[in-house]
């Protein structure tokens, strides 16, 4: 099971911002982000980063508190480390989301472990 | 009660000297922000390297364990439908594009849905897997550049209506499967028929089982197709990668069952 040292997180808003600093929870602890760029108004971009340096069983992104929150796409880069080296696990390895809508309700899932690799055919 | 524990909390009437746990010591796993939500999952969507993309359709490949090969297009090639099948002389019929992967050889069976396909190999022959997913790329480019279908037009025509799949999935289920896994406390529910598509849910014992897929694939699938041969993909929606007991991550890009 890898640790997540770092998270970084480019979230590209849509029509409906979120109107508070966005959190995230692992393994259902809630967390704050270390760092936050940018805006959360309609089509603006936040940066994110959290250093948890937690072994995540599960990550997600908190919907807001009341409303709906659009969001377009998220970049999303995961800085991990493994308890045991594998030559196949280096570096930092980068997913991209596609589009969603979190509501009171909700809550986005962030937790991927690496993906295999692919082979363009 | 084991010693580790006993030292760990010692109940207040054997020692009242002891000092009971700090609340805030103790996880605030059900906190405000995370309690009582709904995880939900946003599509993965394709990297931006650019790959294949200079011979036209960009396929990407992904070599899983079992001699299956998942081969994911940068476009549709089957939207609101899906299709399985085992036999050349069935992709004949129904799939030219499943046709011309079966001429190919090495092909056991087909599913074709949304924007990917996967393809379980025979392992009858000695070509790497890599080398297969080249061939059957290569395959799947020259019939789709070529101008040629993926489905037949009479595909549509022929499949049940959504009613008429769920009922004889849910007979399955009420029948065969559920008795099956019950000795395992598991369960099986139908959520969803979206064209000839099925979405289930593993339950109880099969929720984060290390076998769960092995029951999916050898039994239930099994059990569905033999009972509703236009079952096209079958799908598991149950939050095995991001519940309380996590055990196997989901392939990216809705990859088939």
């Amino acid at each position: 099971m890898p640790r997540l040292d770092m998270l970084q997180l480019t979230i590209k808003m849509g029509e409906r911002g979120l109107g508070r600093n966005p959190r995230y929870a692992i393994n259902g602890f809630d967390l704050d982000f270390d760092e936050i760029k940018g805006g959360s108004g309609p089509h603006e971009t936040l940066e994110l980063t959290g250093r948890p340096k937690k072994f995540p069983r599960s990550m997600t992104l908190t919907g807001p508190d009341e409303g709906y929150w659009d969001i377009e796409e998220i970049i999303a880069t995961y800085h991990v480390t493994t308890a045991v080296y594998d030559a196949s696990d280096g570096g930092p390895y980068t997913l991209r989301l596609g589009a969603v809508t979190l509501d009171a309700e909700t809550k986005l899932n962030l937790w991927y472990e690496r993906p295999p690799q692919l082979l363009e055919v | 009660m084991p010693t580790w524990f006993a030292k760990q909390v010692t109940p207040a009437n054997e020692n009242s000297s002891s000092v009971p746990p700090k609340l805030a010591e103790i996880p605030a796993a059900n906190s405000s922000a995370s309690r009582s939500r709904r995880t939900i999952h946003a599509p993965i969507l394709p990297s931006d390297a650019s790959g294949s993309a200079a011979r036209g359709i960009r396929i990407s490949a992904q070599l899983l364990s079992d001699r299956k090969i998942v081969l994911m297009l940068d476009r549709p090639v089957l939207s609101g439908f899906s299709y399985w099948c085992a036999s050349q002389t069935e992709a004949a019929r129904w799939s030219p594009l499943a046709s011309a992967l079966f001429e190919s050889g090495g092909v056991e069976s087909v599913l074709i849905h949304e924007m990917n396909l996967t393809i379980t190999l025979d392992g009858k022959g000695q070509e790497s897997d890599d080398s297969c997913a080249r061939r059957l790329g290569e395959a799947i480019r020259r019939h789709l550049e070529s101008g040629l279908p993926a489905m037949a037009d009479s595909f549509l025509a022929y499949l049940p209506s959504e009613e008429q799949i769920r009922e004889g999935l849910q007979a399955v289920i009420d029948d065969k499967v559920n008795p099956s896994i019950a000795g395992h406390s598991g369960t099986i529910t139908l959520t969803a028929v979206k064209g000839n598509t099925a979405y289930i849910k593993m339950g109880g014992g099969c929720q984060g089982c290390s076998s769960s897929s092995l029951t999916l694939r050898n039994g239930v699938e099994q059990a569905f197709r033999a009972a509703v041969p236009s079952l096209g993909a079958l799908l598991d929606e149950t939050d095995h990668s991001a519940g309380d007991n996590p055990y196997f991550t989901e392939l990216p890009a809705g990859g088939g069952a």
